[in-house]
This record gives structure tokens, sequence and C-alpha cells, in this order.
């Protein structure tokens, strides 16, 4: 239902460098469409990072947050092949999860 | 007093270079800029390109594996890099948006109008698929240079008519790409312009189509740039494909000959 | 040897002729690119697409490469540009820079987009695209010089008022094929805009000449 995140996870010693690209509206429930209707609130209010099934970075998210986000965080004593998860959850309910093998440094 | 003197010719030496270092180091703007363009949303439209290209979709239920870009059918490595260029099939030249589209009608089956009329997304929404597409088969030539050829008599006739059509000035406005394209450090507001006659500055800019329109959210080729720039002159709405849209990508492309493919782009 | 050379250069001509490049000359791309121009664009009435022609001023403005004009050009475009100014039928060319002020900062109106014409009230007078506005704003554009103070630096009088009008409504009769457009020539703009703008420029009430 919602798309794929685009998750890139490459080594730098013992410290995997984690960029990932989510698609989400974010909508602020500030903006009017055409018809001057407010348009409803939607965005992800929650995000958990975990690194082999443990987690690293749990954030609360609002509707700042821009449209299509991007996060990135480092993650320490990681080692190559080791996994990392990320799920987001929006204020509807939806809810996604995408995972990615940590690559070795370059 | 000579020690005052000397430490005042100190301190002055202190302040120039202080100055000249800020100068070197880039703005908040070129930061923040520079940040926005890597991992930017337009490589979800990668993925998403990638997918439907490999689809049986259309009338015929075939993908676009077989789809010629220019260098025999199924090969995206550095095809972009050559486009705009002269087709035998269709016996015209093509842009990497029309490319697709011949490929949708002639091995999807789908309808050309169909195609073309749903080819440009609307913001805040999917975008099309033609989009989605176009940034899969560019992202084959990331890390190359742009090395657009003008063999053929046809693409000659198109870079000569799009240098004419990039100086042409017309409407109310007395607006040309020129106007806004053809002198250094400009800008529009906060938006800078893109010095198109300055052989680096084009260069940045030729490989850096299909691009993420922040305040569209989704994927933009230039087949949209240029009909957006149309419409900011207060001229006639540009066609899809048409001529005009096809002589000025190949005049710019050409210029940018040696600029590296960098895609998604990312664009306010 | 001798022969050999006269074979060479005989032959010169007819691999230039077949291997270089040809392009077509200038004439044949005008006539190419101008049936382009038919081709390739819509609009939701057929007036419009008179957007796109050209008028002798803007032929010799679009010089490919920005070649430099002639005298004899230059000439030409000043005078066709002084012929076109109109002035208010009440000789009044300083109207309220309050609305001027609304008017320099207003970038909408007239444009085509999806079969449709954005026809609002009126034309903004897209200055501020262009042009530094109100001291201390940051996103000013440098197209044009900042205008910031103009009527602090000039003064008021008669005739700089009608120096920022004719600059407004033709600023080709001062700077041939300038990249401001002719906004009251192309009526872009009506001719009491233009005074509103005026005033905005020099009233020294307006907030472009305060601190």
């Amino acid at each position: 239902m919602s798309e794929p995140m685009r998750i890139r996870a490459t080594l730098q010693g013992d410290v995997a460098d984690v960029r990932i690209l989510m698609r989400h509206p974010m909508e602020t429930g500030q903006r009017k469409d055409a018809k001057g209707e407010i348009i409803p609130v939607h965005f992800i209010q929650h995000v958990l990072v975990t690194h082999n099934g443990r987690t690293v970075l749990d954030a609360q998210w609002s509707q700042a947050v821009s449209r299509d986000p991007f996060l990135g965080l480092r993650v320490k004593g990681a080692k190559a092949g080791d996994k990392i998860a990320v799920t987001w959850t929006d204020n509807k309910g939806d809810k996604r999860t995408d995972e990615a093998t940590i690559a070795p440094a370059s | 007093m000579d020690t005052l003197r000397s430490g005042a010719a100190a301190f002055a030496l202190a302040c120039l270079l202080t100055a000249l270092a800020a100068a070197q180091s880039p703005s908040g703007l070129e930061v923040g800029r520079k940040m926005l363009m890597e991992d930017n949303p337009g490589e979800l439209w990668i993925d998403r390109g990638k997918k439907l290209f490999h689809e049986k979709r259309g009338p015929r239920k075939a993908s676009l594996e077989q789809c010629d870009f220019g260098l025999g059918p199924g090969k995206l490595k550095g095809a972009t890099t050559h486009l705009p260029r002269y087709f035998a099939d269709t016996d015209k030249v093509e842009d990497l948006d029309s490319r697709i589209v011949t490929c949708m009608v002639t091995l999807q089956g789908f309808k050309l109008e169909d195609v073309k009329r749903t080819a440009i997304g609307r913001p805040l929404t999917d975008g099309s698929d033609v989009e989605a597409i176009a940034m899969y088969v560019a992202s084959n030539s990331n890390g190359m240079k742009m090395d657009v050829r003008l063999d053929h008599p046809k693409e000659r006739e198109m870079y000569k008519a799009g240098q004419y059509l990039f100086f042409r000035r017309s409407g109310q406005t007395d607006f040309g790409c020129v106007t806004c394209h053809g002198d250094p450090d400009k800008r529009i507001r906060l938006q800078d312009l893109v010095h198109m006659l300055d052989k680096k500055e084009i260069q940045a800019v030729a490989g850096s189509w299909p691009a993420y329109r922040g305040a569209h959210g989704i994927a933009r080729t230039m087949q949209w740039r240029l009909y957006d720039c149309f419409w900011q002159m207060r001229l006639p709405e540009l066609g899809y494909l048409s001529d005009v849209s096809i002589a000025l990508s190949t005049y710019l492309n050409y210029q940018g000959n040696g600029g590296v493919v960098k895609v998604p782009g990312f664009k306010r | 040897m001798k022969k050999a050379i006269r074979w060479t250069l005989a032959a010169v001509p007819l691999l230039i002729a077949v291997g270089c490049a040809t392009f077509p000359d200038a004439q044949s791309t005008r006539d190419t690119a101008e049936s382009m121009i038919k081709a390739s664009f819509t609009a939701p009435a057929p007036h419009l697409l008179k957007r796109l022609d050209q008028d002798r001023a803007q032929q010799i403005c679009s010089k490919v490469d920005q070649a430099p004009l002639t005298q004899e050009e230059a000439a030409e475009v000043v005078k066709l540009a002084r012929a076109s100014i109109e002035y208010p039928k009440s000789g009044k060319l300083v109207g309220d820079w309050k609305i001027g002020a609304k008017l320099a900062y207003n970038g909408a109106g007239d444009r085509i987009q999806n079969g449709r014409l954005e026809k609002r009230k009126e034309n903004g007078g897209l200055c501020q695209n262009c042009h530094g506005l109100e001291a201390g704003e940051i996103n000013v554009g440098n197209i044009g010089p900042p205008l910031t103070g103009f009527g602090a630096q000039r003064g008021n009088s008669e005739a700089v008022a009608k120096y920022a009008y004719e600059k407004i409504y033709n600023g080709w009769a001062y700077f041939p094929c300038s990249n401001m457009p002719r906004l009251g020539a192309n009526k872009h703009l009506t001719l009491e805009q233009i005074t509103h703008l005026v005033a905005y420029l020099i009233d020294p009430e307006s907030s472009l000449n305060k601190k």
C-alpha cells in the first residue's frame, strides 16, 4: 500500500552510516485544497530503527517534518552483514517496515 | 609608534585573510542545497521506475526491456548521455521522454494521446509513469559524462534551431531563455539562475535531469521544465514532445557535454 | 611527387564537403525554427498564440550568442520605443504608492496553463522577481538593479516622475533590448497601474524610500 523506503547503510570503520528515504505526504493539516477545504493532517508519528533487532533510534515526529522525509543516523559497533530495520507509523495507524543489510566499507 | 603601525598592519592583514576565507567557504544556502541534493526523495522514483520498466504492461502485455534508447534494445548504461539523438525507426530526433513514449506505444500498445496527456504528473501526487521510468533509465548513466553527438543532419537542424530559439524574445514580457540564463550570478528572488552560456555552469546541470521538484513532491523531466519556463514567460503552452522542446533540449544538452550525470537532481 | 600533391589538393575540397560538419545556415535555421514554433504551442484562444509573434524590436533584440547591436539597430529600437509611449489623459503620472507597493510584489497574472488563461483582477508588476525593493529583504532578485531608496536618491520632481514612468512603460527607450519587459507598451500593465508604481518609486512617503 505504501511505497518502499530506500535504506543505504555503509560501514565507516565500526560505524554504519545509515541513510533512509521515506515516501509520505506529511500533511500539516494547515493546507487547503482547490475548493478551500483543509487537507486532513497525515504524518509519520513514530520512527523506530533497529540494529540486529536492538533499538538504536526511537523518535516521535510531528507534522513539522517535510514531505518525503530523509533520516540519517550513525550506528556504532556495526559490522558488514548486520541488519538495519526501519519502521514508521503514522497518525492514521498505517505502518511500514523495511530492512537493509550493512554493506562493507568501500 | 613603529610597533603600533606594524600591529595595525598585522590586524588589517588578519581581517583581509578572514574575509577571504569567508568568501571561499560555502554560504549557508549552498550547504543546505548540497544536503538536499544528496539523498533526495527522487531516489524513490528510481525504484518505482525500475519496477514499471520491467513490468509487463499495456494492451500488448510487454515490458520496456526491448526499448532501444540508442545503444541497442535494452542497453541502458550510458544511453541517456547521448540524448536527444536521431532514431531511424521514427525518423526523428527524440529525447528521453519521447523515446519512453515511443516504446510505450510500439512495444506495449498504449495509445499515444493517452500517454502524452498524462505524462506530466500533477504536483503532490505520485506523478506519472513516464517520469518514474525516465528517472530509472537516466540513473543508469550516473557518473558518466554527457556526450550528445550532432552527426545526423536532423540532429544538426535541431541544435541550430534550439540555439536560435534560446535567444528569441517574444510576448508581453519580452523574455527569451537568454533573459534569465544569459548572464552570470543572476537570481530571481532567491532562486539562482544557471548561466547557460557558461560552459562550466551548463555542464553542472546538464546531467541533473530528471530531478525531484521539492515544491511539487514528484519527479520532473526536462520536458516539464521547459513547459514551466514558457508558462512563467506568459507565452502559450509548450506542447509535450514538441519540436521546440526537442530543439531546445538538443542545444542545451550539447552545450552541457562533459557534464557528469547525477540523477535524481534536486530542484526547489 | 608533384602529381600526388596535385591529386591530394584536388580531393581536399571534396573531402571537406563530404566529411566536415555542414550545419544549416542562419536563414534556413530561422525558417525551420519559426515553423517549429507554429506547430509546438497551444492556447485556449487563437489570439493568445500571437504572443509568440515577434515585433520588429524583438527581432532585433534576439541576436544569437548576444551579438552586439549596431548603432543603427540600437537607434531603431530606441525610436520605436519612444514612439510607443502613451501617457495618461489626465497628465498625472504619479498615483498612489500604497497601491504601487502591492503591485510591485505581485508576480501573478496572465499566464496560460492546462488550457486556461490566468485572469485575476489585474496583472502584477512582477518587480520583485528581478529587483530588490524594501530595505533589509533577503529574497531579492538581481536581474535588475536594486530599487531601494529610488526616490530618496533621485528626488520626486516632474522630470524624475516622467523618467520612471517611461522606464516602466517602455524601458527600451533608454536601454535598447534591455532585459526589462516593456510593461506598458506590451499592455501587461495599464497606464493607471504604472502611475501607482511611479508613486511607489518616488513618493517620499513610500515604504521604498523609508530607512
